[in-house]
């Protein structure tokens, strides 16, 4: 059950990357809007493809209680996969709108 | 058990709830989106093309809000439904898996592309792409009313011993009698929902004196589609929709009408009632004689079973939330065709942009769509009960016997915490883009 939060959350995280990443370079920045979309998708992509690697959320869950490191781990995946797709979005609309 | 049961159901209500706030939206306005940059194609005139562009801006705040509330879904059947899961895998996992295969990547990869791409592919692609969005989004529609349609109404099915459910007829899940009106009711639903929207944004760019150009095309799209959208919710499809819960779910069409005891001629059709559990009867009922007998059977005098008819455990668990949910879900439907025959009086006559109460009244009536829509699910998910399939197999049956009352409470506080703050994000992203208006991203 607890997982379902957990995956929750780490997509929330995936925002703040996206944002955060927006925030520092606002040369690759698509707006309040724009990054926050690109950071829920970087996030989900990310923690769906590396999450398997062992630190996705029921991997965390699977002794019964939080597993620490892997929970901090995933949300570190998250934050990365949301800010790297704001700077992927930005690269995909520069080459679309050539 | 009776409090694991009673959590898992209202987490699911939740979460459901919540997140059939996007979907709705994002069905109805792709048609709406598709419609604007047809009319770009036809006309050339570049205010068709930014009204389609923002709107997608809007769509895809909503596709993305669906995409992060639809996660809790997808583990609760694993999580609470574990038991659900495993009887029924067999079926409904076909046409969940449809809905992410086909639709889901459909809608999401041209959506990206119908934002990015319309310099690089020319303008009939961009529309095509337009339509790829549309037709994704009613696509996941339609595998989802199919799944609950085999739920409400199962065919084409075989039990097997070991009691797991299978398919014995994969075309029987989508010529499922239950399907096709159920799935033009909700889609209509979607369409009234984003007209409202749509109409609302036009009525608040006319009110603040900004944007005018924009809330005038606004607010007359929104007026157009809602009306004919409204009335056909009602006739037809809400009818056929009437009339097959009366046919198949007899018990649930008595709970939702307030029919207690069966009449020997002709059923009346109540219009304001209270249900009394305890005597098991409407209190300070107004009601018109014979009405439901027509309007189901086309027969003043035709015998409409009340719920004396059924044994209590037939009949739904809820009967007082399902009665409201059907008569909130009309009432409004009601409503929703009177503003909008208004609304379209006034736009025939061009006198729309002026009647400043009627805009306000159209601004703020955002809202109530979205409650209309949401009741109309719950009126088919309480009416359902005691049964997750209908007839077979009983939720009590169908949860996960490992997992606790307390986590699913937990979780459940955990998951309002964080749709306050997602519902917050999601007000503040599309206050922006309002704010911003359709000529932002050309000018």
């Amino acid at each position: 059950m607890t997982d379902t939060l957990i995956s929750l959350i780490s997509v929330f995280i995936g925002i703040l990357g996206g944002l955060s990443f927006g925030f520092l370079f606002k040369s690759y920045s698509s707006g309040v809007i724009g990054n926050t979309i690109a950071g829920v998708f970087g996030s989900i992509l990310f923690i769906k493809v590396f999450g398997r690697l062992g630190f996705n959320p029921q991997a965390i869950m699977q002794s019964g209680s939080v597993n620490m490191l892997l929970f901090v781990i995933n949300m570190l995946v998250s934050f990365f996969g949301g800010a790297i797709a704001v700077f992927l979005s930005y690269k995909l609309k520069t080459k679309f709108n050539k | 058990m009776e409090d694991m049961i009673f959590y898992d159901r209202l987490q699911f209500a939740f979460t459901i709830t919540f997140h059939y706030i996007f979907p709705q939206l994002t069905m109805g306005l792709s048609l709406i989106i598709v419609f604007y940059k047809g009319l770009y194609l036809r006309k050339k005139v570049e205010k068709y093309n930014d009204a389609a562009k923002f709107l997608m801006k809007i769509f895809a705040i909503n596709f993305t809000m669906g995409v992060i509330t639809g996660i809790p879904m997808e583990f609760q059947f694993g999580t609470n439904w574990a038991k659900f899961s495993e009887l029924t895998g067999g079926i409904i996992g076909q046409t969940l898996a449809m809905e992410g295969m086909f639709s889901f990547f459909l809608e999401s990869s041209f959506l990206a592309l119908f934002i990015f791409g319309e310099k690089l592919m020319g303008q009939k692609l961009h529309f095509l792409t337009g339509f790829l969005v549309f037709l994704g989004s009613w696509a996941s529609g339609w595998f989802i009313l199919a799944t609950n349609a085999w739920m409400q109404h199962p065919v084409g099915y075989e039990i097997l011993d070991n009691g797991k459910y299978v398919l014995e007829n994969f075309s029987a899940l989508f010529t499922n009698p239950w399907l096709l009106p159920a799935f033009l009711h909700n889609q209509l639903a979607s369409v009234v929902t984003s007209s409202f929207v749509v109409a609302s944004i036009g009525a608040f760019y006319i009110l603040r004196q900004k944007n005018i150009e924009y809330g005038k095309l606004f607010l007359k799209t929104g007026v157009i589609f809602g009306l004919i959208s409204s009335l056909l919710v009602a006739f037809p499809t809400g009818d056929w929709n009437a009339k097959n819960v009366a046919k198949y779910q007899p018990a649930s069409f008595a709970a939702m009408e307030g029919i207690f005891e069966t009449e020997e001629a002709g059923a009346e059709i109540v219009l304001v009632g209270q249900p009394n559990m305890v005597e098991k009867k409407l209190d300070n009922k107004i009601a018109v004689p014979n009405i439901l007998s027509f309007l189901t059977y086309q027969d003043w005098d035709k015998q409409i079973v009340g719920m004396d008819h059924f044994e209590e455990d037939e009949l739904p668990d809820n009967i007082p939330a399902l009665y409201y949910s059907y008569h909130i879900m009309v009432g409004l439907g009601t409503i929703f065709i009177g503003i909008m025959g208004l609304a379209g009086f006034f736009l025939w006559r061009k006198k729309l942009y002026t009647i400043k109460p009627l805009l306000w009244i159209i601004m703020f009536l955002v809202p109530f769509p979205y409650i209309a829509n949401i009741t109309g699910w719950y009126v088919a998910e309480l009416g359902r009960q005691p049964y997750l399939v209908y007839g077979l197999l009983k939720t009590v049956d169908g949860v996960s016997p490992t997992v606790s009352s307390g986590n699913t409470l937990f979780t459940l506080l955990g998951f309002v915490a964080l749709y306050m703050l997602l519902g917050l994000l999601f007000l503040v992203l599309v206050g922006k883009a309002i704010h911003q208006g359709p000529k932002h991203q050309t000018h």
